[in-house]
């Protein structure tokens, strides 16, 4: 309509491209925030690898990284449920006490009470669901999740003495629920899965290309996609191929993954969910129903805890009164941040998860290996916490200074 | 009220407290098809509360409000969308976190079907995003990056983008022109001058005196939550504006009422 109307460049200071002049640095502090997010994790990832593996070169062997993957899975699923809160704003401290409650109640129902595993693997959930129902009332009544989620975690505890019988612990060793993480995919089956995976990855991906700009080469914006990711997902199969096959908690896991990455990136609900983080105010005046989303993202936090929780129960073969404690609730949450999940809501994908749990899960892995003390363990989970944090903060405020914004 | 088109949106004795503080006192407001309304005031005078109160993110405590001849009560952002009204509000509502293209289309994303989740049909949305982008010239390094990183004039024009989107009858604007600089005023004042062309009613706050001239068909004047006096096209100068906003004196109300 008004494409006679140039903008003299000299006239309308606001209207010029101000980016064009900002120096390097905020202009990558502006990319990694956006999609290039995960570039830097992968990078400290490499960089743990490298180290462990010139340390001891039994850190990168088919073996080891399947112990690695059956370390990090039960972290990886918890740590999905707590970027769909923290995505919202809000953030959980229960999600890991619930785990074990859940992992409980359907070890009560399936070798106590006998119910088949099915039946009480959906007892465990509507469990988990039930519960973080309840405190999801609350938070969208106003009070704070941090709290509702501190008292939520004090209750499990003592809910998870209710649960368990007199002798605080279920052995399920040769029943059907250990068989959750004792079960492994032969490779022709994962091979099959891993390509028709990839295939329709790369046919999605031409599809939105010829979609998008007609005409120009494919080479790059689908062969490099297609590339990459043909690289990662045949490689993982046929690392763990080597060893006994792909653990099926680790199909679990890349399944959860997929439909939480198609939902956040590609659906009207993930869009809302990131407007509900990113300012809740503007959302609510555009009509998002807010406290939906945040209802919605609670719930699949209960889902995840509860296969979280039957995951670790099958692969630990029991659940006790320690179910669920320790460091997992610290290691989510670290998991998901040092992913690339914003504390402040609405920024990180949901592969955080993943990455986050594979960064913090080498960690533990190769200190263990090399024979070095637990506290180096602790010392270096925390540092690298603190440095996650630290860049969501940077990321957050747009500079490199401190007190810009 | 020779140029009037039809009712759109009519309020009655509005009153509206934010705990003591009183924000709108029966306030009485009309406004027509094509019709380009200005509110002024000074600040904490209610303008922005009055907008709230019509585009349903905060409710009266009296008073009635109609759309089209038709009462209505405007609960929710959502329910004042599906009545034809849109806000470009003071601060924006823009989400920093998302881009350009999902901010447009924030609440209103076109979707396929709910069998497979509602997709966002991305390319549809960027490809209307560029012209209605382009309509009013503003200019975007990229579609992708999130709102948060551009300049206050981009924001301001994705903001008012918006308004475009979804079509409606009714546009608010609470200060569009604040944070621009000399060219992009021009170009909102165009644009206002635009939705009025295209038969919306267009309601419209602003500090700047010399704007609300130049587009106002009728000038509603609020002072301490009342609306004190009200002008119609060259029916006064800006000595009396300036004395209704600061009620320097008793405005002169118009005894034939609009013009
Ligand atoms: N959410 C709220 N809670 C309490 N008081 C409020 C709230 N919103 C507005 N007010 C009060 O209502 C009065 C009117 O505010 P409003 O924002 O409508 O003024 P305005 O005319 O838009 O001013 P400005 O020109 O500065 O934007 C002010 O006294 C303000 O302090
Ligand atoms: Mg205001």
């Amino acid at each position: 309509m008004s494409t006679q109307q140039i903008q003299p460049p000299t006239a309308a200071p606001a209207a010029a491209p101000a980016e064009a002049g900002t120096p390097m640095l905020s202009r990558m502090v502006e990319g990694l925030s956006g999609r290039y997010r995960s570039i830097p994790v992968l990078l400290v990832l490499a960089l743990i690898w490298v180290y462990f593996y010139s340390q001891n070169s039994a850190f990168l062997t088919s073996g080891n990284i399947t112990t690695l993957t059956l370390q990090i899975v039960t972290t990886a699923i918890l740590a999905l449920g707590v970027v769909f809160v923290l995505l919202v704003g809000e953030i959980d401290l229960s999600s890991a006490m619930l785990s074990g409650v859940c992992a409980t109640v359907t070890a009560q129902l399936a070798i106590k009470s006998e119910w088949p595993l099915w039946v009480a693997i959906l007892g465990g959930v509507a469990v988990g669901v039930a519960f973080v129902g309840a405190e999801v009332l609350a938070i969208i009544f106003g009070v704070p999740s941090l709290i509702v989620t501190l008292g939520g975690m004090v209750i499990l505890q003592g809910l998870l003495l209710v649960v368990l019988p007199p002798e605080f612990a279920i052995n399920v060793a040769g029943t059907d629920y250990a068989k959750i993480s004792s079960t492994y995919i032969p490779s022709g089956w994962s091979l099959a899965l891993g390509a028709a995976g990839w295939l329709i990855f790369c046919a999605t991906r031409y599809r939105t290309h010829r979609e998008r700009e007609s005409g120009t080469s494919p080479l790059v914006p689908v062969g490099v996609p297609a590339l990459v990711s043909g690289v990662v997902i045949f490689g993982s199969i046929a690392v763990l191929s080597e060893g006994p096959g792909l653990p099926l908690p680790v199909l679990i896991l890349v399944g959860m993954l997929l439909i939480a990455a198609y939902f956040t990136g590609r659906t009207r609900y993930g869009t809302h969910l990131y407007a509900v983080g990113g300012n809740r105010e503007a959302a609510q005046r555009a009509g998002i129903p807010v406290s939906r989303m945040v209802i919605y993202s609670f719930l699949v936090l209960g889902v995840c805890a509860a296969v979280a929780g039957m995951v670790e129960a099958s692969r630990l073969l029991a659940v006790s009164n320690s179910s669920g404690g320790g460091p997992l609730m610290l290691n989510a949450i670290a998991a998901a941040v040092v992913g690339g999940v914003s504390l402040f809501g609405g920024r990180g994908t949901v592969w955080a998860a993943l990455l986050g749990a594979l960064v913090i899960g080498s960690i533990n892995n190769g200190v263990q290996l090399l024979g070095l003390s637990t506290e180096v363990q602790s010392f270096a989970t925390g540092g690298v916490l603190i440095l996650a944090v630290a860049i969501d903060v940077v990321i957050t405020r747009g500079s490199l200074l401190p007190n810009r914004r | 009220m020779p140029e009037a088109g039809e009712l759109l949106l009519q309020l009655s004795q509005v009153s509206k407290y934010f705990g003591g503080v009183r924000a709108l006192h029966e306030v009485d407001l009309e406004l027509h098809r094509g019709e380009v309304v200005a509110l002024v005031g000074d600040n904490g005078a209610g303008k922005s509360t009055l907008i709230k109160v019509i585009s349903g993110v905060e409710h009266p405590d009296s008073g009635t409000i109609q759309v089209r001849g038709e009462s209505v009560r405007l609960e929710t952002p959502r329910a004042a969308q599906s009545a034809g009204i849109h806000t470009v509000h003071q601060d924006l509502s823009l989400c920093d976190n998302l881009d350009a293209v999902r901010n447009l289309f924030l609440g209103q994303e076109i979707t396929g079907g709910l069998l497979r989740g509602r997709p966002v049909s991305r390319h549809r949305m960027e490809v209307e995003a560029r012209q209605v982008l382009d309509s009013l010239a503003v200019k975007l390094r990229s579609l992708t990056t999130p709102v948060g990183g551009l300049s206050g004039g981009q924001r301001q024009g994705i903001a008012i983008c918006r308004a475009l989107i979804s079509d409606p009858s009714l546009v608010l604007l609470d200060e569009p022109t604040a944070a621009l600089g000399v060219t992009q005023r021009a170009e909102v004042l165009d644009l206002i001058l635009r939705l009025k062309a295209q038969d919306r009613g267009v309601l419209v706050i602003s500090h700047d005196l010399k704007d609300v001239q130049e587009v106002a068909d009728r000038v509603v004047v609020m002072r301490l939550g009342s609306k004190v006096a009200e002008f119609g096209r060259g029916d006064y100068s800006s000595s009396d504006l300036i004395a209704a906003i600061t009620g320097a004196h008793e405005a002169p109300r118009t005894p034939e009422g609009i013009r």
